[in-house]
């Protein structure tokens, strides 16, 4: 009788463990994806930030609607936080983050039309394309009301900067032709820098932090081993001098960073109050997104940025919850998809990639038959959820640099088997694809295995590809390991990958695009193949790079980096996938937020105020 | 004198210990693929020159052996060296420690005050409805991951508002008085003190219920009962004190993961602890500081050990016996 009794109730526990599983297996209702529309809809921008002088000082007036004062946004980052407070020292970006809230730069750009703009500096001129005449504000103050002069801007540049204190990347890319450009003090409110030849991308280096001479000066001279540790993230917020809008109080290592208000910011209202409106500012550290949501949907959060699943969730509760959800247009980052064209040898005299398919890649036709035959719509709505635009060029979608006549096109099987017939390629019965000379067209794809979203592209290529005949052995590989085989290696045959860019200046690829670039991916020339024999259109892009930079009118600039972009285009030495979207999610007590797709969200932290009467 | 001679002979059998554990550990992190370079060498502005003055930072030119070498020299002289960031592994620990001691000591103290008094009764009330609520309970603790008890708690953190979202203090603590401090601290702990508590707490329990049984069904035992010694003196004063022996073994471990413990739970909870700054370290291949901590857990362990048989020694007068007639 007992026995009976276990027994039954074992199974009724077995049953309704089961019966959750099973619910499972029943295919659910259909879930409508919510796609915010592509581009920021009503947003009213304010007027352009004006220059105003009241008794002797120069202030910087926003037009935005005045607000009100006091309260604390709550912002993220995701990762361990900031690796030291030192503008100059900082090479990731939490750290560029932190230190962007408190230096302000001589410079910085338009939030809607991406062209430099006065920011510390009042106004400048560039004469002669290669003379920049930087007029400062008067009367505008340190955090410590030591007045900002040209002695400060002229320290920054001459010994910081061009004296290689720090991360070196801004030095290492004004070199022009080995030769420094020169900076001079004019007067104590005038600074004129001097570039050897003109050089275009300096003017956006001009956004770069201003140090406080009386705070960076002493460390300077204890030399560059003291300068890596000074301001580091042990440092006493008490002893940080800053420009910008707010200026660090505490750090807590993998808690928080807190700023306070800069009470001697140059920014005022139209009722000629000092900014910023909001006395605190707060970057909490979290370690990863699913905490980032937690923290958010806990009120622990004002801001976030969001990710694939949780973007239809969250404009699902935006209807009944206090916060808005924007959408900020394309990301700036790249995704692709390469071929190996390296017909060189390594040092044992072995081909990097196998000449069989040597002849493949090399084969602009084939190329171009692999970019057809790629469904980059399925792709954006199966891995994206929606949340993206496909790519076909260089630069990304939102650079002021984008080259906007070059067509987008659907995937078209036809085309690409055209192409294919044309170049001798021909299948067998069974669909199979083999080349002029009868090989098997089979080859490797590989990305860095734990990126879920690469894996996904890689599945999908794998497939579309296959429905050309070829055979792809797909093989998400280590991070490490790839970048090696990238770099150094070089014995991969086709690769997905993505690399960050900027909108603002296309000269930041010129490490993957020139042929000698340290990450010309597509044709990795390695130390001892400098000279090696380039393609007509390396040595194009090459060219178009070099001018480029050398143009400093925007206009002139850009057919440059249209006809490099149309290069890629048509050659397919890349052929990109698609854009993720960038969505963010902040609460409506905050007013003047004004989304833009180059700025972000929270580019005008001067101008955001909490609305006191609620909504 | 005996005691003494004993600690000094277990803490020279300690340096060999420490020495592998350095060679094995040190050379598997670096024969690992892990290259802390990579993310650097894939980004389009970090330049030719930037890399090669990183790799030379960090040492990675040479060969693994003269890496070890100048580590260990380091090591000795108590420096442990730079981070891949150029922070001082020191002073990194040093953030965290407190937090991390913080706590463990607040689960041990709660665990073994809980746990071991939990055990007693269960095995003095054996088969008792009592002891059998007590063992499915305990059951359920021990079977319950941590990692997943944690994720249940922070839903309901975030359901219910009761409790913040992780961390250690709010962001406004600066502007606190002493009292909203404690508060707030305490209100954070709550959550990753309960998922560990429940953890060791159930492992404890059962633990001092088996080793109390055991003794209580020996020979002594019923002697001590037959000559109508009184059931309070039997348990507490012959049986408990033989039972105790297996917990201080125990306790040794638990000094061990004072320092190391509880990685999962402090990354669910997002808690500024020493896992947590391991668990990146280990991902990006920093290595002082993985090694720093690697050997920083060896030393507590032996330590802990040692602890734990000096403690024996006093609690047990047979191993006293035993030591005093080898020497």
């Amino acid at each position: 009788m007992k026995r009976i009794f276990y027994i039954i109730i074992t199974l009724s526990i077995i049953i309704f463990v089961t019966k959750a599983c099973i619910k499972q297996d029943i295919p659910q209702p259909e879930i409508t994806v919510l796609r915010p529309k592509t581009q920021i809809t009503d947003v009213e921008y304010p007027a352009d930030q004006k220059n105003v002088s009241i008794s002797g000082s120069d202030y910087l007036q926003s037009q935005a609607p005045v607000g009100s004062f006091g309260g604390t946004l709550v912002a993220s980052t995701i990762g361990e936080g900031p690796k030291t407070f030192n503008p100059f020292n900082s090479k990731d970006n939490i750290s560029s983050l932190m230190s962007d809230i408190m230096y302000d730069g001589l410079l910085t750009t338009h939030p809607l039309t991406g062209q430099p703009i006065p920011k510390l500096a009042k106004s400048f001129e560039i004469e002669n394309h290669t003379d920049y005449i930087i007029h400062l504000r008067k009367g505008i103050n340190w955090s410590d009301g030591k007045p900002i002069t040209a002695d400060d801007v002229v320290f920054t540049w001459k010994d910081i900067i061009f004296g290689g204190y720090g991360n070196t990347s801004i030095r290492d890319s004004v070199i022009i032709d080995g030769e420094l450009p020169r900076v001079y003090k004019i007067d104590n409110y005038t600074v004129k820098f001097v570039t050897p030849k003109p050089f275009a991308p300096f003017v956006s280096l001009l956004s770069a932090p201003i140090a406080p001479k009386h705070v960076f000066e002493p460390a300077v001279k204890k030399g560059r081993a003291y300068f890596d540790t000074f301001l580091s993230t042990n440092s006493d917020p008490k002893i940080f001098v800053t420009s910008g809008a707010f200026r660090l109080q505490e750090y807590v290592p993998a808690q928080r960073v807190v700023f306070a208000r800069n009470p001697n910011y140059y920014m005022i209202n139209t009722q000629n109050k000092k900014l910023p409106y909001l006395n605190k500012l707060v970057y909490l550290i979290v370690g990863d997104v699913n905490n980032e949501v937690l923290k958010f949907e806990g009120g622990e959060l004002d801001v976030i940025g969001l990710q694939g699943a949780n973007v239809a969730r969250f404009k699902e509760l935006e209807k009944h919850s206090d916060f808005t959800v924007y959408n900020i247009g394309p990301d700036t980052g790249t995704m692709y998809l390469a071929m190996n064209l390296n017909t060189r040898r390594n040092d044992e005299g072995k081909f990097y990639v196998d000449p069989i398919k040597q002849i493949w890649f090399q084969d602009k036709n084939f190329r171009t038959a692999v970019d057809y035959a790629i469904d980059r719509k399925n792709m954006v709505l199966n891995i994206a959820n929606g949340l993206a635009q496909p790519l076909f060029t260089a630069e990304s979608l939102n650079s002021i640099f984008l080259n906007k006549n070059l067509p987008t096109y659907q995937r078209d099987l036809y085309k690409s088997k055209e192409l294919l017939k044309k170049s001798g390629f021909y299948w067998d019965k069974s669909g199979k694809l083999f080349d002029k000379f009868g090989h098997r067209v089979e080859f490797n794809l590989v990305t860095n295995a734990g990126n879920t979203e690469r894996e996904a592209i890689g599945v999908m290529v794998k497939q579309d590809l296959e429905d050309l005949g070829m055979k792809v052995n797909f093989k998400p590989i280590e991070f490490n390991s790839l970048v090696n085989k990238l770099v150094s290696t070089l014995d991969w045959d086709m690769v997905i990958m993505g690399f960050t860019g900027s909108p603002l200046e296309p000269n930041g690829g010129k490490n993957v695009w020139l042929s000698d670039g340290t990450l010309h991916v597509f044709n990795m020339r390695l130390e001892k193949d400098m000279n090696s024999k380039r393609f007509d259109f390396e040595n194009r892009i090459d060219y178009l790079f070099t001018q480029g930079a050398l143009e400093t009118d925007f206009h002139e600039r850009k057919k440059f980096y249209d006809e490099y972009q149309e290069i890629v285009y048509n050659e397919k030495p890349m052929i990109y996938i698609y854009s993720p979207l960038r969505i963010y999610a902040i609460r409506n007590k905050f007013k003047n937020v004004f989304p833009t797709s180059l700025g972000g969200i929270t580019y005008n932290l001067e101008e955001i105020f909490i609305s006191k009467g609620g909504n | 004198m005996e005691i003494l001679k004993y600690i000094l002979k277990r803490i020279l059998q300690t340096i060999p210990l420490l020495i592998i554990v350095s060679l094995i550990s040190f050379f598997i992190i670096r024969l690992s693929p892990v290259d802390p370079l990579a993310e650097l060498k894939l980004n389009p502005s970090v330049s030719k020159e930037t890399l090669q003055r990183e790799t030379e930072r960090l040492g990675l030119d040479k060969p693994i052996i003269v890496q070890y070498g100048k580590w260990a020299k380091a090591f000795l002289r108590g420096d442990l060296g730079i981070t891949s960031n150029g922070e001082q592994v020191s002073a990194k620990l040093k953030e965290r420690i407190p937090n991390t001691l913080l706590l463990t000591v607040i689960v041990i103290f709660l665990s073994w005050s809980v746990g071991v008094p939990l055990g007693v009764i269960a095995a003095v009330n054996w088969k008792s409805p009592l002891d059998r609520i007590l063992t499915v309970l305990t059951s359920i603790g021990m079977a319950i991951p941590s990692f997943f008890l944690a994720v249940l708690l922070l839903i309901l953190a975030v359901k219910t508002g009761w409790f913040p979202v992780g961390g250690l203090t709010s962001s406004n603590f600066m502007d606190m008085s002493f009292s909203q401090k404690v508060i707030d601290v305490t209100r954070h702990l709550i959550l990753p003190v309960t998922v560990l508590f429940t953890l060791s707490l159930a492992g404890l329990q059962r633990q001092m219920r088996a080793n109390l049984l055991d003794v209580l069904d020996s020979d002594y035992v019923k002697f001590a009962r037959a000559k109508g010694v009184g059931e309070f003196s039997v348990i507490y004063k012959h049986a408990l004190r033989n039972a105790v022996n297996p917990m201080i073994t125990l306790l040794g471990f638990e000094f061990a993961g004072l320092l190391s413990g509880a990685a999962l739970t402090e990354y669910v909870f997002q808690y500024p602890g020493l896992g947590r700054l391991i668990l990146e370290a280990v991902l990006k291949s920093d290595i002082n500081l993985v090694m720093a901590s690697l050997m920083m857990g060896a030393i507590m362990l032996v330590v802990g050990n040692l602890i734990a048989d000096i403690l024996l020694i006093i609690t047990d007068p047979r191993i006293r016996q035993k030591n005093g007639g080898q020497a």
